[in-house]
């Protein structure tokens, strides 16, 4: 095995860096895998299909029909030319798009420094700090959403979109994985640096942080569909109808006095187009990243 | 901030009592300032309605705002619109931060929380001609004997519906739909006959509610309107009847745990044949559920003592800056032509006396639309809202709603089930 | 530049070390040389998380020693919150159904989405196709997520439709209204909702274990499962302790899809309330009792920090053996 200089992805020529070397392939063991994934994507992926299909589905359509049928009998366009007249979209999506650039910019700068200290360096307090965070893991969002409020509101940062991202702006729970992450590093890579004379910040931000790329990844993932799906803290702090963010915005569709499910579903597919758009473009770099994360040999 | 400035003018100006409007008169009900004379209204404040800002609504909300402007130049109301879900947490959050809007869309129930911590205006003290605005019902319903006796909002649009039967499953199931039950004796037999021919059909889709007790005829609160009653043997007897119908299966397992919007789905699933609706259902099962709305026939309100009917109304907030401009406001949104313009549009009904003379709520035309409206309409003059409001619609519906289920299911007795959740609500009544 | 090449790596694990080792919590630190300069990179953390979460609970935990409501402050009444709270039936039902929900959803939460991962590793585009989809769970709103379900487990729903075309069963089994069948129902969105998240985490600890590792294994004759045993389990090792936690508190914390597949009603009679349902229940609304949720809240809080001090704790112990 040649060695490789740290952050390149190593190629031995025929295989990209990465994939298991498949010794002794039997292919029942291939059918098999590729039987689960199938099962696992009619799973995964079925319920989504069916609200695609409801949002298909026009008004002569009986939406009650048992068993369900999967193919509109009147198939229209209209619900989501409705959603998209109702509702200001594309605006909407300005402003989520917004809240989850803070937040992702906000957990990925903040959770990786406080990683990094908690996992790397020895300071007294550590494990007061871990404490803390650990336990405000166990919180329950319903009890201090009020508390919350009120504390934005004295900030002055009600009805801003800094304020629907504040609460998020770094979580607990993100800190917890770049924690893990960096003490996968092994130990000798830092020592290295150090007999060379790097201090703190530059051991984190030349030699740790390019190895935990993939988590680095991760957390911008699950910030970013934490702050699009959002509903509750939006709807509270928000009053001012031009602020609104995706999710909020859409439930005017919601009747008046009764609903239109298609006209909901459509909804729901529109919140999803931009999310999964971002994840199916970003997942090759996404899981590129996680692959080339780690050390090659 | 401007708010501030024109509360100075708004204070100066305010001591002059507001402008009569065209019915009724109000006597200054001035704040701290203090002489009372007719003049100008003038400032701002906000308006928060409830899910109506959408193509149906916002053109009504907009020209009754731009009218009231060019009526009272000076004044602005900022109109702010709420979604449809999460409308009680907003409330709390702003009630708790003291930032609730001038004028606020809200039923009974959220009302008398607000009321009970200060926080909304007893138009009765602050407006006493108000009253002869309202029909006595709905004004009666914003009363709140169990605080002080107070009135705590201006009535905006009442809701109530006939009784919605599938004639199809009717017939289907050896009962004649010429022959709709509308007493709940009536409901009973024959849902035990509907069981008895078709297993999987049922006639009723959920277990009784807090609304649905006061129409059996079971007294709701003491007099006083400080303890909870429905435990007594009238609500017994109601309960009693359900066990006996479950046990007979006249009644699925999913209706322990039904909503109101599952008792609509089933029924647009034609697997219910009775519902009772509102005065939009029609609407929403033409639109949404076309087969069944061929097959349906409409009864009265089934009810041993009044049908039950809902109803909206304006709090203003007590700590307004300019509560002449927010009172009048109010009342100008629930007057006599601006209800009648709304029921006109959403297919609820006013509240405001005299309206529901109107021919349009009395006289039929033959289309079934028509007939909707004018039996409804009718039924208005009895109904009663039954719902009290010192009874959670969350908390303590939940209890109810989980006690009885615990009652079919054999788990207790029909007394100790509302046993319980009376001591419930009454542990939840206090506030301080 | 000497860096360590892998080769030394493994060659030789753990004798090798340098000779400043850590020294504890001295100023001049082997790890930093200032002071405060470890401080410096968690105060952001501490701040917003210390500010905007650990301090309004703080609030919320005073105020369950009071009997204050939503809106109104209320007055001290020491334990009594405590006490009702321990003889209200719910409470037994909410613990128990949520302690259930601990046990049996933590295994799987913590197995399945590795599997998974293993599954999908490999840059091929299908593999990529295949990642997405199974994140797109997670990407639904739990709203959406209920409804869907609850459509396709009612009596009437799609999956029993299937059961009985297969004549696997005869009547329609009631997934949505039995009391243990719900609960079952409720852990089975729980997982199928995870699979995606989980196993993203999965996917990055994975390309942190070294490829020559799997190498050495398949030169001395291991087949796929001996090589999962022996190699990638002890390379994720760390990471299924993260997930056991953090699983652990998530199904503790259950909540919407109990409360989507339910309705909002917690089963019929309420027998399948979570703990953050009551929570939810007292805490929220106009009418909200903020000092029996708080009590609710402070309970949940401990019973948390008795699971997660266990698993610390055995996590300790795995390390040192």
């Amino acid at each position: 095995m040649t060695s490789t200089t740290l952050g390149a992805p190593a190629s031995d020529g025929a295989r990209p860096a990465g994939t298991r070397r498949p010794r002794r392939r039997v292919p029942a063991a291939a059918v098999l895998q590729y039987l689960v994934l199938g099962a696992m994507f009619v799973l995964l992926a079925g319920p989504l299909v069916w609200q695609l299909s409801l949002s298909l589905k026009g008004p002569g359509d009986d939406l009650y029909a048992r068993p369900p049928r999967l193919f509109p009998s009147d198939p229209t366009l209209t619900n989501f030319v409705d959603v998209l007249d109702r509702v200001p979209v594309l605006h909407y999506v300005g402003n989520s798009l917004v809240v989850a650039g803070i937040v992702v910019i906000g957990n990925i700068v903040g959770a990786t420094l406080a990683g990094y200290a908690l996992a790397r360096l020895r300071f007294r307090g550590r494990k007061v700090v871990l404490g803390l965070l650990l336990s405000a893991m166990f919180v329950p969002v319903e009890t201090v959403i009020i508390s919350q409020f009120l504390l934005v509101r004295s900030m002055q940062l009600q009805n801003t979109l800094l304020g629907v991202a504040l609460p998020t702006l770094i979580t607990a729970l993100n800190v917890l994985l770049m924690r893990n992450a960096f003490a996968a590093i092994p130990k000798e890579l830092e020592e290295a640096a150090t007999i060379d004379g790097a201090n703190a910040w530059q051991r984190f931000l030349r030699v740790c942080a390019p190895q935990v790329k993939g988590v680095i990844t991760v957390v911008a993932i699950f910030s970013f569909v934490g702050a699009w799906n959002d509903f509750l803290w939006p709807l509270i702090v928000l009053s001012d109808d031009s602020q609104f963010t995706l999710t909020v915005g859409l439930n005017r569709l919601r009747g008046t006095f009764y609903d239109d499910p298609r006209l909901i579903a459509a909804g729901t597919i529109v919140a999803l187009v931009p999310i999964v758009a971002f994840f199916a473009l970003l997942q090759r770099y996404f899981f590129r990243g996680l692959e080339s994360g780690g050390l090659k040999g | 901030m401007r708010k501030k400035r024109y509360a100075a003018i708004a204070a100066g100006v305010a001591g002059v009592a507001m402008l009569v409007t065209a019915c009724g008169d109000s006597d200054g009900a001035s704040t701290d300032t203090s002489d009372s004379a007719s003049g100008e209204l003038s400032g701002e404040i906000s308006f928060q309605t409830w899910n109506l800002k959408n193509d149906k609504f916002t053109p009504y909300f907009e020209s009754l705002i731009d009218e009231f402007e060019s009526e009272h130049p000076g004044t602005t109301i900022n109109w702010v619109d709420q979604p449809a879900e999460g409308y009680q947490e907003k409330l709390s959050a702003d009630a708790a931060a003291g930032s609730l809007p001038d004028v606020v869309d809200m039923g009974p129930e959220a009302a008398y929380t607000l009321a009970q911590a200060g926080v909304i205006l007893d138009v009765a003290a602050a407006d006493p001609g108000a009253e002869d605005l309202y029909l006595p019902k709905a004004w009666e319903a914003m009363t709140f004997e169990g605080l002080d006796g107070g009135t705590y909002g201006y009535p905006w649009y009442l809701n109530t519906g006939p009784s919605f039967f599938n004639t199809q499953l009717f017939e289907e199931c050896g009962l004649d739909p010429a022959s709709l039950p509308t007493t709940y004796d009536e409901l009973f037999e024959q849902s035990k006959t509907l069981r008895e021919n078709c297993p999987d059909k049922a006639m009723i889709a959920r277990t009784p509610v807090i609304e649905n007790f006061g129409e059996y005829g079971v007294p709701l609160m003491n007099d006083e309107g400080t303890e909870f009653t429905y435990n007594d043997s009238k609500g017994v007897e109601l309960v009693e009847q359900f066990i006996e119908l479950y046990e007979g299966q006249g009644l699925t397992e999913e209706a322990l745990n039904n909503l109101q919007t599952n008792e609509v789905e089933e029924f647009k699933a034609g697997r219910v044949a009775y519902l009772p609706g509102s005065s939009y259902t029609l609407n929403d099962l033409k639109e949404t559920a076309p087969d069944i709305y061929d097959s349906i026939a409409m009864g009265p309100r089934i009810n041993n003592a009044a049908p039950n009917m809902y109803i909206e109304s304006l709090v203003v907030n007590a700590n307004t800056e300019n509560q002449e401009l927010a009172a009048e406001f109010a009342k100008y949104v629930t007057n006599s032509e601006n209800q009648f313009e709304f029921a006109k549009a959403a297919n609820v009904f006013p509240s405001s006396a005299g309206t529901l003379e109107d021919p349009y709520f009395t006289t039929e035309d033959g289309t079934p639309e028509t007939q909707v409206r004018v039996e409804t309409a009718q039924q208005v003059n009895e109904a009663v809202v039954w719902w009290p409001p010192a009874f959670s619609g969350a908390a303590d519906a939940e209890a109810l709603r989980e006690q009885v289920a615990l009652a079919l299911i054999g788990e207790k007795s029909a007394q100790e089930a509302l046993d319980a959740s009376v001591e419930y609500s009454n542990s939840r009544l206090s506030g301080n | 530049m000497a860096q360590p090449t892998v080769k030394d790596r493994v060659a030789a694990p753990v004798t090798s070390r340098p000779a400043r080792r850590a020294g504890r919590d001295g100023p001049a630190s082997s790890t930093h040389s200032l002071w405060f300069t470890p401080w410096l990179f968690v105060a952001p953390a501490i701040v917003v998380v210390g500010l905007l979460v650990v301090y309004p609970f703080i609030n919320t935990l005073v105020l369950s020693l009071t009997d204050s409501t939503m809106l109104q402050r209320g007055a001290f009444i020491g334990l009594a919150n405590f006490e009702r709270l321990f003889s209200d039936p719910r409470f037994a039902t909410a613990m128990l159904n949520s302690s259930a929900y601990v046990l049996c959803v933590v295994p799987l939460m913590v197995l399945l989405p590795l599997v998974l991962a293993v599954l999908v590793r490999g840059n091929t585009r299908i593999m990529g196709f295949f990642r997405t989809t199974f994140y797109l769970p997670v990407v639904m709103s739990a709203v959406v997520v209920g409804l869907v379900w609850t459509n396709l487990l009612g009596k009437q729903g799609l999956v029993n439709e299937l059961l009985q075309w297969l004549q696997v069963i005869a009547e329609p089994v009631p997934f949505l209204t039995d009391r243990w069948l719900l609960q079952f129902s409720a852990m089975f969105v729980t997982v199928w909702m995870g699979l995606g998240y989980y196993m993203v985490i999965y996917l990055a600890a994975l390309a942190n274990i070294d490829d020559t590792l799997y190498d050495a294994a398949s030169v001395d004759g291991a087949g796929v499962v001996r090589s999962f045993l022996n190699v990638t389990l002890p390379g994720v090792s760390n990471t299924m302790f993260l997930i056991g936690l953090l699983s652990s508190i998530a199904a503790f914390r259950v909540f919407s899809e109990v409360y989507v597949l339910t309705n909002g009603t917690g089963g019929i009679g309420g027998q399948n309330l979570t703990m953050t349902m009551l929570v939810q229940r007292e805490g929220t609304g106009l009418q909200a009792q903020t000092g029996y949720a708080g009590a609710i809240s402070l309970v949940m809080f401990v019973v948390l920090g008795a699971i997660i001090a266990v698993q610390l704790i055995v996590q300790n112990r795995q390390e040192k053996s």
